[in-house]
């Protein structure tokens, strides 16, 4: 408190410290001094009353100013918040226009798709593919985008499934790579009729869709149809000419390589197939056997009948000796010799006959034999994995068939080959049975005759 | 030259065992043509020159006569009765070549079967082509050759007792 009242007394003592400087000499002319230091103080503070006015007004005036700002503030809120309101009513109905619009983009979107996805399927399984392998990586990337395509790619699409149409109603000749019967790469001239057949050098080839190649077959078709490929390479283009075509796209080509050969098939015979054969050979080794020996015999009995020297390395010889030996006897007990020298021959010729007839009936019913092993071996896999894969069942079929086809194989010429034989001994034997007898009475006769004459 | 490439068709639509089946049956057709021809032209000489021999001898009753009678008629009939049993044969193989084929197509069916399952009928109807046109074949054949056969054997029957006949012992 009392450093405020020094405070206070040091300021108004401040312009009489001035004052102080020409100091007054008398009282008069401090009480001048004093009423004119009093007339300027109020001068001073008339002054300091104006500016504080001047300034207190100043404020007023900034408030007042600052109050009108905020009014416009104010009143632009409103205003924004209405557009702000209007905006979003307006883009709510915008993207209700876009979802409309776009729904039936979004479906050709889908259609774009599939429709890439499937063309990508049948370009891919198309021979075409090795000449333009280009178009598959465009539907690839086409058939898994996710944004929506551009016309551009609209109408690639389009010209990719024309392309396709026109070029696989087309007979082309290009050059490409061919996977060879070996395994190798060779560059060839391939000749591609529409998507069906491919052939080069007069060999077949088959298109492997997996991996876009083509593979010459392992095993060609008849030759028929390869001198007519031939023959279709080296033509001219213009000229008509006869070429042929697998409708099943190579499926049926694909069928020969898959078909078994002769050893493949005989071993799908199992045992039973294997003693089918074996007997088989036997019946042949035995064939060969007879037929040697009854060419011999009856060349040696067609010169016998020829000539009157006996020779007794022959049948009918040793027959007609016994006559020569006993000349002197009579004609009953000659008749009974010569039937007993017939008997004591017959045997020798028919030998092995029998085994062949009894082979060549055996042969098919072994062959049936094989086909009931096969039948239950099927219906044992039918019992376990039931009628549904039809691959399982195919093993026991092929043996019952194999086997059935061995049988009739190896019974078909032993059959043959047995009448043959047989109808030559029973030429034989006739000859031995009667004919011997013929000559005998022919040869007795004209000794007799010679005898008596 | 279109009937040919039609015939070549079958020919492959019908495996190997068609070509055995035709050789078999041409090789029957070739026998059975043969004997007709031995029957009608050649077989009546030999009966006349058999007769010529028989009735220039004096004696036509003993021992000997007959058994050179015999012998004669023994010579005919073997010449009568040859390739009869080859023919015979030949007709009872031919429907075993069909079967014979019949097997082998189904084994090509099955084989199709084996690969593509049983929906490949394409590849499946190749092998049963093959069994129905051998077992046709083999059928047709064996049945053309069956009336030619029994005929040609009663021929040859009669033939024998003609030749009998006509070295009568009188």
């Amino acid at each position: 408190m009392r450093s405020i009242s020094i405070f206070i007394i040091s300021l108004l003592a401040s312009p009489l410290m001035v004052m102080a400087a020409d100091k007054p000499a008398n009282l008069d002319q401090l009480l001048e001094q004093v009423k004119r230091e009093r007339v300027i103080e109020q001068e001073q503070n008339r002054i300091r009353e104006t500016e504080f006015l001047e300034a207190r007004d100043r404020q007023a005036e900034l408030l007042a100013q600052a109050k009108a700002d905020l009014a416009a503030e104010e009143r632009r809120t409103e205003t924004l918040n209405d557009q702000f309101e209007e905006n979003e009513f307006k883009l709510a109905e915008q993207e209700a226009l876009l979802q409309e619009r776009s729904g039936s983009l979004g479906e050709l979107f889908g259609t774009v798709r599939q429709m890439a996805t499937d063309s990508r399927a049948v370009i891919e399984s198309s021979m075409t593919s090795v000449q333009y392998p280009e178009r598959i990586a465009f539907l690839t990337e086409l058939s898994e985008r996710k944004q929506q395509p551009s016309i551009d790619e609209l109408r690639e699409l389009w010209l990719v499934l024309q392309h396709e149409m026109t070029h696989s109603g087309k007979v082309e000749q290009f050059p490409a790579q061919v996977i060879t019967a070996n395994g190798e790469v060779a560059d060839r001239d391939v000749t591609r009729v529409g998507v069906f057949t491919a052939f080069s050098d007069g060999k077949f080839l088959r298109y492997m869709s997996e991996n876009r190649n083509l593979v010459e077959l392992a095993r060609q078709p008849v030759q028929r149809l390869r001198d007519q490929i031939e023959d279709f390479e080296n033509s001219e283009a213009g000229v008509l000419k006869p070429v042929v075509v697998d409708p099943t796209r190579g499926a049926i080509m694909a069928l020969l390589v898959q078909t078994p050969d002769l050893q493949e098939r005989i071993k799908q015979g199992g045992w039973i197939g294997y003693i089918i054969l074996i007997l088989g050979a036997i019946g042949m080794l035995i064939a060969l056997i007879r037929f040697v020996t009854l060419m011999r015999m009856e060349h040696g009995v067609k010169k016998q009948q020829k000539s009157k020297e006996l020779n007794m390395k022959n049948p009918l010889g040793r027959i007609l000796s016994v006559y020569s030996d006993k000349i002197a006897q009579d004609v009953e007990t000659l008749s009974l010799k010569l039937d007993e020298a017939i008997l004591r021959e017959t045997p020798s010729i028919e030998r092995g006959l029998i085994t062949l007839a009894i082979l060549a009936a055996v042969a098919p019913m072994l062959g049936l034999l094989g086909t009931v092993s096969g039948m239950i071996e099927t219906f044992q896999s039918i019992t376990l994995f039931g009628t549904g894969d039809p691959k399982l069942m195919s093993g026991g079929i092929s043996q019952a068939l194999v086997t059935t086809e061995l049988g009739l194989a190896v019974a078909i010429p032993i059959l043959l080959i047995h009448s043959a034989l047989s109808s030559k001994s029973n030429r034989l034997i006739q000859i031995l049975d009667e004919e011997s007898a013929a000559i005998v009475a022919r040869n007795a006769e004209t000794q007799t005759l010679q005898r008596d004459g | 030259m279109d009937n040919l490439f039609q015939i070549q068709l079958l020919m492959e639509s019908g495996g190997t065992v068609l070509w055995l089946i035709l050789l078999a049956s041409i090789l029957m057709w070739t026998l059975i043509i043969e004997r007709y021809v031995f029957i009608w032209f050649l077989h009546p000489r030999e009966v006349r020159k058999m007769m010529d021999e028989w009735h220039q001898r004096d004696d036509l009753a003993s021992w000997y006569a007959q058994q050179i009678r015999q012998g004669m008629i023994a010579e005919s009939r073997v010449m009568l009765e040859r390739f009869l049993i080859l023919i015979r044969t030949l007709t009872v193989a031919l429907p075993m070549l069909g079967l014979l084929g019949t097997v082998d197509g189904m084994i090509q069916t099955f084989d199709v079967m084996t690969v593509f399952g049983t929906g490949n009928t394409r590849g499946m109807a190749g092998g049963i082509s093959v069994a129905l046109i051998t077992t046709m074949g083999g059928l047709l054949t064996a049945l053309s050759g069956l009336y030619f056969i029994t005929q040609l054997e009663q021929r040859v029957a009669r033939e024998v007792n003609n030749v009998a006949d006509a070295l009568r012992r009188d």
